[in-house]
């Protein structure tokens, strides 16, 4: 990435994180950084917010949701 | 997606696991949690089941919703800061930027959506949900982490409680049924619609607006669903379409009947003009037909939009040209059932308008319309030609005779007459080509073509075509003005110098009028006798060689023997036992040109005036012959020494009697005479020579001689009002003529008598009366020449007294007569009559005898 791009990709980064301060969404920069990515890439950003709603959620993960305990990749 | 970027989306699918994992207080730092693998797993088949977000990608719309709905919930500085972030972020474009910005957006406020119900249900067993107040101003890192406490405290502070409606998501779900709604009700497009409208507006129709001839327009068929708003402008734009129909519709009929000659120039020259103007339409409905594909370009890139024709904007296009449509279509029907110079003044009568676009529009048709009819003036004023097949123009002509072509030949047509051209210069328009043709025909002169030149020079335009225009009216009228001036001097040039116009009519008064006096004593002289055998022996060979006598041994010899010429006898058609007098006329010839002047109808009123002139002269004839009769009194009166004294005295009174009745008629012939020779003949003739020279042109000299006709037959009792003076006037003459029989009588018995006496005392000195007088005496058989003087004295008393008697009827007759016509004379019209009176009784002394007035 060329400086240029890079700067850019910071003030983005930057003025996005503002945002999600301004609606209290509990991310961090870096979290935010990965969500960013993944929308990009054209994930739906309803299906992310899910995601990140359930797995903050969780304080333990509920025997329904996962299915094998026991899969170890 | 490609392999590359599903590495990468698990690859951050991962690390996204893992924070999160790490941030949620219970997992700690162990990476190899077995909650880490489910969770992603997980996370997978959450990520994979919604793959297409549920709103319209509109990130506009989605950071108006947030910045709303911290608005409302009272973070305006929020809100105000969360609108300035956008847009610093939505304007980073370029490598190293964020491409779906809408999609970071929209993640972001479900999130803190989620995180609110969230919230909310903790709270909501304790207090009154509140959407949390948050006053974030610096960039902190650690405020996350902090924002937890904050909020807890935010409520507190604010102490503002709203409700949760949570607007947003009714909002879109509104929208979204709205969409849905849309997408129902919508079977056609609206590019289909614009495209199908267009068609219309050229008269074809489109798939789904047709052409209804129930409702006689163009509109949507009930089958195709629309909402009844489209269906109603489609409907008002479609009224072009039925306007431009009518029009064409008017243009191809013309064209067809034009062969069957039923449409004449001006109105081909009306159809080319609009279909000029429709040309300009097509023209305009081509540049929309290929505006109506481009889209339009729009600043916001990620949003799309519709193609650049709307049916609104259709409707503002077509603004123009529906009132030029509408311009055309009522002049189409104005202009159905009329032609020629009518067509033109009811198109002239539509341009008196004030609006600018319709008063150019119909100057330029105009202009179109009327060049056949400018032209057509323009030939017929310079060269006198009618190129007019159609019969379109005001002046119409008839072939006549080569005498009536001024009178009648060419007249106008006021139907045809178009309403920016007055009467007046019509009027003017008609005389000179009619002037022209006039030259052409009846004068055989050439000179007009100069004169012709000369006034198109001198009115600025040139004598080729087209050269005038509608709207120019002020320079037709120039031009009129100028050709008219110089050819009916032309025209009076000729007929005065080549053919001696004034000189004819002065002729014609000389004769016909009896103005030459002593041709018509001559002639009184010689054709009297002649004249006074009945009607039908007479010749006219004779009288003819009578009039050639009179004419040479009078001063008329000297006249023009072109003149001379044209000077006849004409014998009235006669009945038995009419005298030739009554039919005895003499006749002027006046050929080509002048017959336009003196016409049949004229030259009978001239008759009429000659035979009561004749009249009057052979009256005065008579008694002058009396008198001439009547002179030798002393010779009388001297011979009649030797009769009786009661013979005498008788004879002394008839005489008497004779020459007061004598010298009555005389006074009244000779006022009569004098008259009319001077006061009405000879007045009217100098009022008619001033006339003649201040006349202008032809017309003025036909009036001016009418006129001059009219006043001599008021003058001379000869009009319709005098009748009845007139029939006593005959009456008059009568009497004196049968006076004028009775004193030749009365003359011959007393010579007869005086021959008698000198018989009778008969002396050789008088032989050479004697042999005068036995002339008289043999002529009389059963002579008294065996009677003796007392038989002579006894027939002379009772032939004096017969006389007598008779003479007296006569007077008493005359006298009565008289007054009749003298009672009738004041209550004439005419002032000169008064006159008349004036002179008949100088002396008052009939109005003293009659003393009943």
């Amino acid at each position: 990435m060329d400086p240029e791009a890079a700067r850019t990709a910071r003030e983005s980064l930057d003025l996005a994180f503002h945002m999600s301060n301004i609606l209290d969404t509990g991310l961090d920069r870096h979290t935010l950084s990965v969500l960013i990515a993944l929308c990009d890439l054209g994930v739906n950003p309803e299906a992310l917010a899910a995601v990140v709603k359930e797995l903050q959620r969780e304080p333990s993960p509920s025997p329904p949701m996962s299915t094998a305990p026991s899969s170890i990749p | 997606m490609d392999e590359e970027e599903q590495n990468k989306l698990i690859d951050l699918v991962k690390e996204l696991v893992h924070r999160l994992l790490s941030q949620s207080p219970q997992s700690q730092q162990n990476p190899q949690n077995p909650n880490f693998e489910n969770s992603f797993r997980y996370a997978l088949r959450i990520l994979s089941s919604r793959l297409t977000p549920s709103i319209a990608p509109d990130a506009a719309a989605i950071a108006e919703s947030v910045k709303r709905r911290l608005a409302t919930h009272g973070k305006s500085s929020d809100a105000l800061s969360f609108a300035d972030l956008f847009a610093k972020f939505s304007s980073k474009t370029g490598p190293g930027s964020v491409n779906n910005k809408w999609a970071v957006i929209y993640l972001l406020k479900i999130i803190s959506e989620d995180r609110k119900s969230a919230k909310n249900v903790v709270n909501s067993s304790t207090l009154l949900p509140n959407l949390g107040v948050h006053e974030l101003e610096s960039k902190n890192d650690s405020r996350v982490l902090n924002g937890k406490e904050d909020k807890q405290l935010g409520w507190r502070k604010n102490g503002v409680l709203l409700v949760n409606k949570d607007p947003e998501n009714l909002r879109d779900v509104a929208f979204r049924e709205f969409v849905n709604l849309l997408k129902e009700e919508n079977e056609v497009s609206e590019e289909v619609l614009v495209r199908d409208v267009l068609y219309c507006c050229q008269g074809i129709d489109g798939k789904y607006v047709k052409f209804n001839t129930m409702v006689d327009g163009y509109c949507l068929s009930d089958l195709v669903k629309v909402p009844r708003a489209t269906r109603v402008m489609v409907r008002k734009l479609c009224e072009l379409g039925w306007l431009f129909r009518k029009v064409r519709g008017y243009i191809s009929e013309s064209m067809d009947r034009f062969p069957a000659e039923d449409v004449g120039t001006v109105g081909q020259a009306f159809c080319a003009a609009l279909q000029d103007e429709l040309l300009e339409y097509y023209k305009l409905l081509a540049v929309l037909e290929a505006q109506a594909m481009n889209p339009i370009p729009l600043v916001s890139e990620s949003a799309g939009s519709g193609n650049y024709l709307s049916l609104r904007r259709l409707s503002v296009w077509f603004a123009e040209p529906m009132v030029k449509m509408r311009l055309m279509a009522v002049l189409v029907d104005k202009c159905r059932v009329l032609r020629g110079g009518a067509m033109a003044g009811a198109i002239h009568l539509h341009a008196q308008h004030g609006d600018l676009l319709v008063h150019e529009f119909m100057k330029r048709l105009l202009r179109r319309v009327c060049s056949p009819l400018f032209e057509m003036v323009r030939s017929w004023v310079l060269e006198g030609e009618l190129e007019d097949i159609f019969a379109e123009f005001f002046v119409v002509g008839h072939p006549v005779k080569a005498e009536s072509l001024w009178r009648e030949g060419y007249r106008l047509h006021s139907g045809m007459l178009p309403s920016f051209i007055s009467q007046s210069l019509a009027q003017r328009i008609l005389r000179t080509g009619k002037s022209i043709n006039f030259l052409r025909v009846c004068c055989d002169d050439r000179g007009w073509a100069d004169a012709a030149t000369e006034a198109a020079t001198a009115a600025g335009t040139s004598t080729r075509r087209g050269s005038l225009g509608y709207g120019e009216t002020d320079a037709l009228e120039t031009l009129v003005i100028e050709a008219a001036k110089r050819i009916d001097k032309h025209l009076l040039d000729v007929i005065y110098k080549r053919y001696k116009f004034r000189e004819h009519c002065l002729a014609i008064k000389r004769y016909l009028l009896l103005g030459q006096g002593d041709f018509v004593q001559y002639l009184m002289d010689i054709v009297g006798p002649e004249l006074s055998e009945p009607a039908n022996t007479i010749s006219s060979f004779k009288l003819a060689g009578l009039l050639e006598s009179a004419i040479r041994s009078s001063n008329a010899q000297y006249d023009d023997p072109d003149i001379l010429d044209r000077l006849r006898v004409k014998l009235m058609p006669h009945g038995t036992g009419d005298r030739g007098w009554d039919v005895f006329s003499l006749e002027y010839d006046a050929r080509v040109p002048l017959d336009t002047l003196f016409t049949e109808s004229v030259m009978a009123r001239y008759l009429k005036i000659f035979n009561f002139l004749w009249k009057l002269r052979r009256v005065e004839h008579a008694l002058i012959g009396a008198w001439k009769a009547m002179k030798p009194n002393c010779i009388t009166s001297n011979s009649f020494t030797k009769l009786q004294h009661a013979v005498k005295l008788q004879l002394l009174s008839t005489l008497r009697r004779c020459q007061v009745l004598w010298d009555e008629m005389n006074h009244f012939v000779t006022n009569l005479q004098y008259y009319i020779m001077f006061e009405v003949l000879e007045v009217s003739w100098s009022n008619f020579s001033n006339e003649m020279e201040a006349a202008k042109d032809l017309d003025d000299l036909l009036a001016a001689h009418e006129k001059y006709l009219h006043s001599i037959f008021e003058k001379s009792l000869l009009g319709e009002r005098s009748q009845s003076l007139f029939k006593s006037l005959f009456v008059l003459f009568d009497l004196i003529l049968r006076f004028r029989s009775h004193a030749d009588r009365l003359y011959e018995g007393i010579r007869e008598l005086q021959a008698r006496t000198m018989e009778s005392s008969l002396s050789s000195r008088d032989k050479k009366k004697s042999s005068r007088q036995t002339n008289d005496m043999h002529t009389k058989p059963g002579s008294w020449l065996s009677d003796g003087r007392k038989a002579l004295t006894q027939r002379a008393g009772e032939f004096l007294r017969n006389m007598e008697q008779e003479l007296d009827a006569t007077a008493n007759e005359y006298t009565s007569l008289l007054e009749v016509f003298l009672a009738q004379l004041p209550v004439q019209q005419h002032v000169d009559l008064k006159f008349l009176l004036f002179r008949l009784d100088f002396t008052e002394f009939y109005t003293r005898l009659r003393p009943s007035v």
